[in-house]
Order: C-alpha cells, then sequence, then structure tokens
C-alpha cells in the first residue's frame, strides 16, 4: 500500500470570538433576544484560513509549502494532521502520519531524556513495548550520549531538537509533516537528519514541509504548493512554483 | 523501489493506517466518530497513565512530602474542624470524626473531578493543537489523576479507622463499585465541562462558586438526620449520593437503595446529554481551545 493525501474542497474557517462572544451571559442574552442578533454576521466574524483547497499527494512526494505569511500554510499542515477537521470539504489520508510542528510538544523540563523519549513516544501512538525496542536506536540517532539521563532543563535548543526529531522518524511514518524551526540544528546534525529523511523519501512515503528559506526547500523538495490566502496558487515542481511566487511578489510590489 | 523490511518499521497497532475526514457528517456519522474517540482514547491507557502520574510528579516536584501534603492538609483540617463542630453539634468525637473525614475525603475527589474538569481541553491546548489524539484521552487523564491524588488520602482513613475502631465488614467492599460511578461521572463531567469551558470562558468562575455553595448544602459537615422532618430532601442532592457511595461504605454500612438510583440516574442522564454534545462538538474543539 502506497501512502496518499488527497484534498476536496476543504474549507477551515475560524471563528473568532471577540471577548463578548466568549461570555456565556451574552450567548444566553442574544438567545433570549428571539435570535434576531443572534443571526447578525458581526456577531461571529470568521477567519477563511484554507478557502476550497483541492490537493491531491501521491506516495515520493516531497512537497514544500510556500507563501507569504497568513497564507494558510499552518493550518493546512494541521488539517493534514488531522488536527483540524476541516469546516466542509473531505480529506482522506492513506498511511500513518508523524506530525514534526512543534519540538517542545509533551516536553517536560524536568524529566530526562529517557522519559521524554518514553513520553513523547506514547504521543505519538506508540506503545511503551514499542518504544522499549526503538530506544536503542532512538538514543544512537540523538548523538546526545549521557546527556539523555539528564534533564531535559539542561539541554541546548538544537539538543531538543534532535530529541524530537529522533522520536518523530523512529516509527518509519509514511507521512512526515514538518514546520520551519527542522532548521535550527547544528550542521553535523543536519546532515544525519538528511540522510535519514532521504532514506525515508525512498521508502515512497511522503514529505510535506513548511518554510521560507528558498535552498532548502529546492534541495529536499520536488514539488511546491504556493498558498495565498488559504487558496492553492500554483501546485507543480518545486522550481516553477517558486518562480510563480517570485513573479507574484514582484508583481505586489 | 525495495527496502529490506525493518523490524523498528512494525506497525503501530494503535493507528490507524486509513482515515477518511469530511465535513458536515450526518448524526449517526457523528455518533460513531464521538464513539471511536471515546474507544481508541481509553486504549490509550499507556498514554493518559504517563501524562496522570507526570501531573502528580510535577505538581509536587522539588517539594519534600510530594503529594502527602495534600493528605497532612486534610489531616490538620478534619482535627481542627472535627473538634469544633463535634462541640457545635454536641456529638461524640468516636463517631463524628470518622464521619467528616469520610466526607472530605469523598468531596476532595468529586470536588476535585468537577472544579479540574473545566480544563480538561484548556491545559491540553499545546498537545491538541499539535498533533491528533482521541480527545476523550484528555479526560481520561485527568480522571486517573484525581484517583491517584485521593489514593494518598488513604492513608488519613487508615488512621482513622485505628483511632477510632471504625467497624469493617463485607459492605466495606461496596467502596469498589462506588468508587468506579464516581470515576465514571467524572469522565463525563471532564468532557461536557472541558468542552463549555473551552468554548465560554466564564464558566470556570461559575463552577467553582457553585461547588463551593455544594459542599454546604450536602451533609458533609454536617448529618442529614439534623434536617429532622427534611431529611429525605438530603437525599435526593445529587452530590450527596456521590459522597455516600464513598462514605457509608468506608464506615462500614451499606449505601441506602436511594442513593444509588440516584447515582446510576445521574451516570444515564450526564452520560447521555455528554455524549450528545460531544458527538455534535467534537470537531470543534480544537478550534475552541
Amino acid at each position: 500500500m502506497q501512502a496518499s493525501i488527497s484534498l476536496e474542497n476543504v474549507f477551515v474557517e475560524f471563528p473568532i470570538y471577540q471577548g463578548g462572544s466568549r461570555s456565556l451571559k451574552k450567548a444566553l442574552l442574544r438567545a433570549g433576544t428571539g435570535g434576531g442578533i443572534a443571526r447578525d454576521a458581526a456577531n461571529r466574524v470568521t477567519v477563511k484560513a484554507l478557502a476550497g483547497v483541492d490537493l491531491r499527494i501521491q506516495h515520493g512526494d516531497r512537497v514544500a509549502l510556500v507563501g507569504p505569511n497568513g497564507a494558510g500554510k499552518t493550518t493546512l499542515l494541521r488539517v493534514l494532521a488531522g488536527v483540524y477537521e476541516p469546516t466542509s470539504g473531505r480529506v482522506t489520508v492513506e498511511g500513518h502520519i508523524s506530525p514534526l510542528f512543534d519540538v517542545g510538544l509533551g516536553l517536560n523540563a524536568d524529566a530526562t531524556g529517557y522519559e521524554n523519549i518514553r513520553m513523547r513516544g506514547l504521543l505519538m501512538g506508540m506503545t511503551p513495548a514499542e518504544i522499549e525496542q526503538r530506544m536503542a536506536s532512538i538514543a544512537e540517532f540523538t548523538d546526545l550520549g549521557d546527556y539523555l539521563a539528564m534533564p531535559v532543563r539542561t539541554y541546548s535548543a538544537g539538543m531538543t531538537l534532535r530529541l524530537a526529531f529522533a522520536v518523530a522518524t523512529s516509527g518509519h511514518p509514511e507521512i512526515l509533516l514538518m514546520d520551519e524551526w527542522l532548521l535550527a540544528g547544528d550542521s553535523n546534525f543536519l546532515e544525519k537528519a538528511r540522510r535519514r529523511l532521504a532514506d525515508f523519501v525512498n521508502r515512497s512515503s511522503i514529505l510535506v514541509l513548511a518554510s521560507h528559506t528558498e535552498a532548502l526547500l529546492t534541495e529536499w523538495c520536488n514539488k511546491g504548493i504556493l498558498l495565498d490566502r488559504g487558496n492553492v496558487v500554483a501546485f507543480g515542481p518545486i522550481r516553477e512554483v517558486i518562480e510563480v511566487y517570485h513573479r507574484r511578489r514582484t508583481g505586489d510590489a | 523501489m525495495t527496502t529490506k523490511p525493518s523490524a523498528l518499521g512494525a506497525e503501530s497497532a494503535s493507528l490507524p493506517r486509513r482515515e477518511s475526514r469530511s465535513a458536515g457528517a450526518g448524526a449517526d456519522e457523528r455518533g460513531l466518530m464521538a464513539m471511536r474517540d471515546l474507544a481508541d482514547g481509553f486504549s490509550r491507557r499507556w498514554l493518559w497513565g504517563a501524562m496522570a502520574w507526570q501531573d502528580v510528579l510535577q505538581r509536587y516536584r522539588g517539594s519534600l512530602l510530594g503529594p502527602f501534603w495534600l493528605t497532612l492538609s486534610t489531616a490538620i483540617m478534619i482535627s481542627s474542624m472535627g473538634v469544633l463542630y463535634s462541640t457545635l453539634f454536641k456529638m461524640p468525637m468516636a463517631t463524628y470524626l470518622p464521619f467528616l473525614t469520610l466526607g472530605l475525603l469523598a468531596w476532595n475527589l468529586i470536588s476535585g473531578l468537577i472544579v479540574e474538569g473545566c480544563q480538561t481541553f484548556l491545559v491540553a491546548e499545546n498537545i491538541i493543537k499539535q498533533i491528533k489524539l482521541p480527545l476523550s484521552t484528555h479526560a481520561f487523564r485527568l480522571v486517573w489523576r484525581s484517583l491517584i491524588v485521593a489514593a494518598h488520602n488513604f492513608v488519613v482513613y487508615v488512621v482513622i479507622v485505628f483511632l477510632f475502631d471504625v467497624p469493617l465488614g463485607p459492605a466495606t467492599l461496596l467502596v469498589v463499585p462506588g468508587i468506579l460511578l464516581v470515576a465514571a461521572n467524572g469522565i463525563w463531567v471532564a468532557i461536557l465541562l472541558g468542552m463549555l469551558c473551552a468554548r465560554f470562558r466564564d464558566i470556570p468562575q461559575i463552577a467553582a462558586s457553585l461547588v463551593q455553595i455544594a459542599f454546604f448544602m450536602t451533609p458533609i459537615i454536617w448529618k442529614p438526620e439534623l434536617l429532622g422532618p427534611y431529611e429525605h430532601l438530603a437525599h435526593l442532592n445529587p452530590f450527596f449520593a456521590f459522597v455516600e457511595l464513598i462514605r457509608a461504605p468506608l464506615l462500614g454500612q451499606a449505601p441506602h437503595p436511594t442513593t444509588w438510583a440516584i447515582a446510576v440516574l445521574v451516570t444515564l442522564i450526564g452520560g447521555g446529554l455528554t455524549f450528545a454534545a460531544f458527538a455534535r462538538f467534537r470537531s470543534r474543539i480544537a478550534y475552541w481551545v
């Protein structure tokens, strides 16, 4: 079976709860006034983060998400990860997903590296037995050595990143979703991460990476998605998409 | 491209391989998804167990007595209140103190479930927004954590049993179904209040003050017999039912049939209501927190 992702006409709208609509009293008062005010659109402002996205990502695709801030890159990643269920439309995902958005996920600064590997593994859906089975290879990959027995509080940002990356990729997920932060690693580790990612893509899996760094995107990805205000503006080979992105930017200026 | 199958690459049974998510699902489908969320959440007992333990350790990290601080403060509160109220109510210490102690221990568990139930999803915001997990996982984590903390107070109970010669018998074993019933209600309370408080941020304050009022209205520091002709009214108080489920067996008595009836009724109504709300709004929780 091969990994694939397909999105059909996906909309994501965020309700904006401006002070008042978070309040129970106001909601009750609205209900009490015959609902006339409740229908007033101003009471529930919504922001369209994704407006009718159609996508089909196949196995072996290494997809870069590009676009200006607020284009919907993070929202799209979260929809792919299953965090947000779309307001309308359909999302079909084939394959295990491993999201790697926040290095700090489930991180307990007072616990040791080993304890944090266990907790993160549990969060990613592994059983304790699976984690113990993978512990040696995860520990080896982090290159943290004796530091793993120390509280994570003593780690540098780069060290924490290694730990998170090692756990996220340990289960050989078929779909890896990553946000910008991966760049934070030192060059030694990046080389190692690159090898693991190359290996990973060779298993005909899917990588979706959101970033602003072009050099990284052209090196790691073969396809690109250009997002703007929640719409897919371009989807195709990475170089063409980046070209469109540049043209649009200079056109806007 | 062929790759060697890796032992480490074994598929995790806990992860669904294929998923399809669509909006505007019908009521049946929503109910099914809510059911799956609850079942998946419960099956991740490793996860919520570990999170609950981490919460307990985190709360008391660096303190000498750890969770036993709570035990100590309960013990101090009981001794001082025991002396005061047994004098006010003109009741012998030997019967009043065990009654007060177990009432307070049960109340600590119940009120904790309600007050912390408001934060079920809010405290898990970071996790909810980063990774797809059954949302019920957070409710199981909360209930398990409350039970762990409550278990630390068991020490106080043992002391009371020896000090006042509390009669133990077969009825004492009824505390097991009693606590299970309280925990089951903790789950729906955590999900329902967790959702309400994620959506309406002023609910926690309301819940906290209602819980405080309930403490004085429920026979915990006073005995229901003191109500005289109105005693039966106390039995209709659902908080009384849940306190009794724990207190009566530990005092060696079987809870009154009315108590069981009310507790089961509350479980069914609350559970049903929560399930309907959870099925309807489950997919919105990630947007609310």
